[in-house]
């Protein structure tokens, strides 16, 4: 009877090992919030903005405050918030950098898109990878004030 | 008498030390010269055109549709080199690697012109190109560009529009279009 119960104790403790090992999320190893991360520790939305995100030249005070991923077909479709908190409106430029999977560039570098953000607005901007050996990418900011 | 001979003196140290410079630029920069259809606008109309065309339907499919190329109407009132743009386009979408481009009209007498050269005496038979071998494009790219433009005193407002369109050729449906829109705004003084 003793090894019965020993037997139950053991189920029910893997069972709740288990339960606590399940993520609440959907991410695989080395993503976060769909963007591929590789070995960077991203534990939340600020981190993986950090990771992805560059200024150039001069330096804007719009920031993103959201990036997320998915795939469209075999291409990394990306979605970008890009936040103006000030009371003016501000005007940027952005482009995406694509990086292949050994780090190197997958595409030639992109043409600097013209932004315009609404003062205390939020703009979101997407972008899809134009090729399928993209696998990772930067998001640059430049000012244009 | 002697003022004249100062003035002269004045204009020859002006013109001596105005120089002109040259120097290379960011080609993908932004360029804000004039409002008028520019690089910028012609980079980023190619670049959205053709990252949206590679999520069509057709051509996410994975058959490396065939598509040719055809005239992308000026409805600006402005001179505006559409064939740059398209040749934008096709240039991404190639690079890609999901869609494959027959020869369009414009080339097609070039195209003609080489298989018949190599049809003549001077070639090898059984290496010159037959005729009644060249494929037919399943689809075919057309757009068009407009604008509106507004001018007030000392503020000029431009708004560009691009439509591009992917039509199946042997049923004719509309397989994906997408548009671009560009406001400039310039305000003298």
């Amino acid at each position: 009877m003793k090894a019965v119960w020993t037997m139950v104790a053991l189920l029910a403790a893997v069972f709740v090992a288990a339960g606590c090992a399940t993520k609440k999320g959907f991410e695989q190893p080395g993503f976060a919030f769909g963007c591929p991360v590789g070995e960077a520790k991203v534990g939340s939305m600020d981190d993986l903005v950090k990771v992805k995100t560059a200024s150039e030249g001069r330096r804007t005070t719009i920031q993103a405050t959201e990036v997320r991923c998915t795939k469209s077909g075999d291409l990394l479709k990306i979605d970008a918030n890009l936040n103006n908190d000030s009371s003016s409106t501000k005007r940027i430029a952005y482009k995406f950098r694509w990086i292949d999977r050994e780090g190197m560039r997958a595409w030639e570098e992109e043409t600097w898109k013209p932004l315009l953000i609404y003062n205390n607005s939020n703009m979101m901007i997407n972008a899809v990878a134009p090729t399928s050996k993209a696998v990772d990418f930067r998001l640059i900011l430049m000012s244009q004030e | 008498m002697k003022s004249i001979l100062v003035l002269i003196a004045a204009a020859v140290l002006a013109a001596g030390c105005a120089h002109e410079q040259t120097r290379y630029g960011d080609a993908r920069a932004i360029e804000t010269v004039s409002n008028q259809f520019g690089s910028t606008d012609l980079q980023v109309i190619a670049e959205a055109m053709a990252r949206s065309m590679q999520q069509a339907p057709v051509i996410v499919a994975g058959n490396l549709p065939i598509v040719t190329v055809q005239e992308v109407k000026n409805k600006t009132s402005e001179y505006i080199d559409t064939r740059a743009i398209t040749d934008s386009i096709r240039a991404e979408l190639q690079k890609g690697g999901k869609v494959r481009f027959a020869v369009d009209a414009p080339g097609m007498t070039q195209q003609v012109d080489e298989i018949k050269r190599q049809q003549t005496e001077y070639y090898a038979k059984e290496q010159a190109v037959e005729k009644g071998q060249m494929i037919g494009a399943q689809y075919r790219m057309e757009g068009n560009i407009t604008s509106i433009v507004k001018q007030v005193k000392d503020v000029k407002d431009v708004y560009y529009k691009f439509n591009l369109q992917l039509w199946n050729i042997r049923n004719g449906l509309l397989e994906w279009s997408d548009e671009k829109e560009i406001r400039k705004t310039t305000t003298k003084g």
